[in-house]
């Protein structure tokens, strides 16, 4: 089964949209029940959407989504999704992929604050740049993301696998301040730079490819080991600070003056 | 004219030795009376239980760190989620929900009183006005005195008198109902680096102990004439052993008032620990009970521990900087400048450690143990031991064995060797819960003569119908009855109009604030005495003149004026 979402044109395409129904548990059962919030008023699905269907299905796994149009400011897209496959081809709004436990989104543009917050499971891809709080915890919260993957091709903002408890991020640019705070477990690589990653770091991996700036004096320095292509990783491990058992490995590291 | 016809009650009301007669209850402009004329709205209770509407003596839902609570727990506003709808406004929270949530669910509980366990003086401002957000329920702010600078120099010198004088002053100054005491000297020697262990201990710079602050406290109370005793929280709480401590406080307790008690404990369940560290970790809810029996000028409430996510709240700086040790989660101390402090982190009890599991055990214990129902009163000191939406599973343990049997199955399996809960076979009937839950408390706290707590003529007119038909259920053993009948009155009735019916909030309402001001004589007016603006202006950050809380921030209130002997 194929639904392809268009965006229709909108007086003011700045509100946002909050569109936690666009999920392939919901879709296969078809559209016409389903509305989405725009601002503070309800509207049904295909007053926002040019909707095309095909085909049927009997199980969530055969759903496939795509939305196309401005979704810049479509939030909560896949949220709570347990299997299928959503494709968004241009940019996503924020919360995409929040809590989803099986299946996969991928975001050919950007994707805004808290992609992929709290994930149990399931593959989520964005092509472009992730904002703020990518794959993070809520706040508050001490466990955030726990399984699944989440694959940056761009870069991502601050904040990025706060609190991770399971599973595997990987950024492909540069990530920003604070990446892999209060992390408890799982993995998360960085290819290229960041500041001050992994404080209160307690358990899990986390790999630096490139530069991280301001690193935190709380982490102790254990040895020289081989990184993937055959570079030279320093290993730490912390955060002393948080009695912390983690693991950083890091190409190259400044404190700060 | 605002009458009401509440028909068919079952009626419940043990202040007026009513115990289940079916009969009708009129009201007219939010009083009880005789009889109210034909065109009267009518409510058919259809033989239900019905009872005076419920008083919380001891919670905590307003004031500044209820919402610091909230501030730092977001998290926690993901639960309890409802839109906006009618006259109800939207609400979040669980352990630590928003002023509307907390009274939406008291009222749908059948709660029309609370009393807010501890608000600082100099933080009144905050608690009224959440007070006047919480619009179903009557309102009283018991204030904080335990590290009071002027109390405690006025007590190091032996001069009640001016203790009584100082304590008066502020009631009427921040506009609270009673003296409450945490943990007395305790949070104030910690803000230099000390702990108390116990009563006997003297607080740094003041030379005075514990022991010294209560029984004047406890003088001071019954001079101004206060309708409620002093409400302690006492030394070491929640420490391993710490019941000698809890026991020795209660010995000190003179009984001063024919009236009511002359000492009013607080959630007792976290003072009755025996053992001499965690690993020994045990009840001896059997000898604190045994106190308590023994000396009727002391009440107690249970402060019952039940399972599952909530947040620790109190006055009581260093024994949360203990739970901080233990727990490693987020964690917030606070210091009220020459009063008090606070602290606040949020908790996990689970089944699976042993140590919450005789928490919960000892709650119960103690409910079960003291005899006098009108001793031993019903609360989770909301949200410490729970949130206080918990309140009808601990109805359901007291009056059903089976359905405490079955609990305790389910606890960690090396509880039993640590607490006498299984071989209690006590079960509580509706006349005691009803005391438990609301004629004690309103005894206890002084306010059966203003009408709270009791279905007589002249009484307020706050009623809870539960959908519960006494002669058909079982307690013992249809549990599960009970909990849903208590957790969800079909009619909450406060001052005389329906409020909530079946779990639906009928009434935007609004409630009273009742606050004491005691009339002290001239010479002993604080606010004409210059060492006491002295020692204010020099020490306060505010003004003496700003610090009373403006009338503006009363809405509608009760004044309960009352002559002091001073």
């Amino acid at each position: 089964m194929r639904i392809v979402l268009t965006m229709k044109e909108r007086t003011n395409p700045h509100i946002p949209i909050e569109a936690e129904k666009i999920n392939p548990a919901f879709l296969m059962w078809g559209t016409d029940e389903l509305t989405v919030w725009e601002g503070n008023k309800e509207r049904r699905l295909d007053e926002v959407f040019e909707i095309e269907m095909e085909g049927t299905a009997t199980s969530v796994n055969e759903v496939e989504v795509v939305l196309r149009g401005d979704t810049s400011r479509v939030k909560r897209v896949g949220e709570y999704m347990d299997g299928g496959r959503i494709t968004i081809e241009g940019d996503i709004g924020m919360h995409c992929a929040n809590f989803m436990a099986a299946g996969t989104i991928e975001v050919m543009g950007n994707a805004g604050g808290w992609f992929a917050r709290e994930l149990r499971g399931g593959t989520v891809i964005c092509r472009g740049d992730a904002g703020h709080y990518c794959a993070a915890g809520y706040r508050g919260e001490k466990k955030g993301m726990r399984g699944g993957k989440v694959e940056v091709f761009g870069s991502a903002g601050d904040f990025t696998a706060e609190h991770l408890f399971g599973g595997e991020v990987i950024v492909h640019g540069n990530c920003g301040d604070m990446p892999g705070v209060d992390m408890q477990g799982g993995f998360l690589t960085i290819h290229g730079d960041c500041s001050r990653p992994c404080g209160n770091m307690t358990d899990g991996r986390c790999m630096v490819l490139g530069c991280a700036s301001e690193m935190l004096p709380t982490f102790k320095k254990q040895d020289e080991v081989n990184g993937p292509d055959g570079l030279s990783l320093t290993h730490f491990t912390g955060d002393v600070a948080n009695r912390g058992k983690g693991n950083l490995l890091v190409r190259c590291y400044q404190y700060l003056e | 004219m605002n009458e009401l016809l509440v028909k068919n009650a079952y009626v419940i009301d043990p202040i007026n030795h009513i115990d289940g007669e079916v009969m009708d209850i009129a009201v007219r402009d939010g009083r009880i009376v005789e009889d109210v004329g034909p065109q009267a709205e009518v409510i058919d209770a259809e033989g239900c239980l019905t009872l005076p509407g419920g008083v919380d003596s001891h919670t905590h839902v307003c004031g500044t760190k209820v919402n610091f609570g909230r501030y730092m727990s977001p998290e926690d506003m993901r639960a309890g989620r409802e839109v906006r709808r009618g006259v109800k406004h939207a609400t979040s929270g669980y352990s630590v929900p928003t002023t509307y949530a907390n009274s939406y669910r008291y009222a749908i509980m059948g709660y029309t009183t609370l009393l807010e366990g501890a608000m600082a003086p100099l933080e009144a401002r905050h608690t009224h006005e959440e007070f006047s957000a919480t619009p179903l329920q009557d309102m009283m702010a018991n204030t904080l005195f335990d590290g009071n600078w002027g109390v405690m120099k006025a007590v190091s010198e032996g001069d009640i008198e001016r203790v009584a004088a100082i304590v008066g002053w502020t009631l009427s100054a921040v506009k609270g109902f009673g003296i409450k005491l945490t943990n007395p000297g305790g949070t104030e020697a910690w803000g230099y680096g000390k702990d108390l262990r116990c009563i006997k201990d003297e607080v740094p710079h003041f030379g005075v102990t514990p022991a010294e602050i209560i029984e004047a406290m406890i003088q001071a109370c019954e001079m101004l004439r206060l309708p409620h005793s002093v409400h302690l929280h006492c030394n070491n709480l929640g420490t391993p052993g710490n019941y000698a401590c809890t026991v020795g406080t209660f010995n000190l307790v003179p009984d001063l008032n024919k009236k009511r008690q002359s000492l009013y404990a607080t959630h007792v369940q976290f003072h009755s620990y025996g053992g001499s560290d965690w690993k020994t970790f045990r009840s001896k809810a059997e000898p604190v009970a045994y106190t308590v029996n023994n000396r009727p000028q002391i009440v107690i409430d249970m402060g019952q521990v039940m399972f599952g996510k909530t947040t620790t709240m109190t006055a009581d700086g260093p024994m949360e900087f203990n739970l901080y040790r233990l727990h490693h989660n987020k964690w917030s101390n606070h210091d009220v400048e020459l009063e008090t402090g606070s602290g606040i982190i949020p908790v996990l009890y689970r089944k699976k450690n042993l140590v919450n599991s005789i928490m919960w055990a000892i709650g119960l214990e103690l409910g079960l143990l003291v005899k006098d129902p009108w001793r031993c009163l019903l609360t989770t000191d909301n949200p410490n031991g729970a949130p206080f939406v918990k309140y009808p599973e601990i109805i359901a343990l007291l009056m059903s064995k089976k359905y405490r049997d079955a609990e305790f199955a389910t606890v960690h399996r090396r509880t039993e060797s640590r607490v006498d809960l299984p071989a209690l076979d006590r079960e509580m009937d509706w006349n005691e819960i009803a005391v438990m839950t609301r004629a004690g408390q309103a005894k206890a706290l002084g306010i059966t003569g203003i009408g709270k707590g009791h279905l007589g003529l002249g009484a307020e007119a706050d009623i809870a119908v539960y959908p519960l038909k006494v002669g058909e259920i079982d307690p013992a053993q249809e549990y599960q009855k009970i909990i849903d009948g208590f957790a969800r009155a079909k009619w909450t009735v406060k001052r005389g109009r329906p409020v909530a019916r079946n779990g639906e909030i009928l009434v935007h309402g609004e409630n009273t604030t009742i606050w004491v001001d005691p009339k002290i004589s001239p010479e002993h007016d604080m606010s004409r005495d210059p060492k006491f603006t002295e020692m204010f202006n020099h020490w306060y950050s505010v003004r003496m003149s700003n610090y009373p809380v403006q009338d503006e921030y009363l809405k509608r209130n009760l004044r309960i004026e009352t002559e002091a002997t001073i």
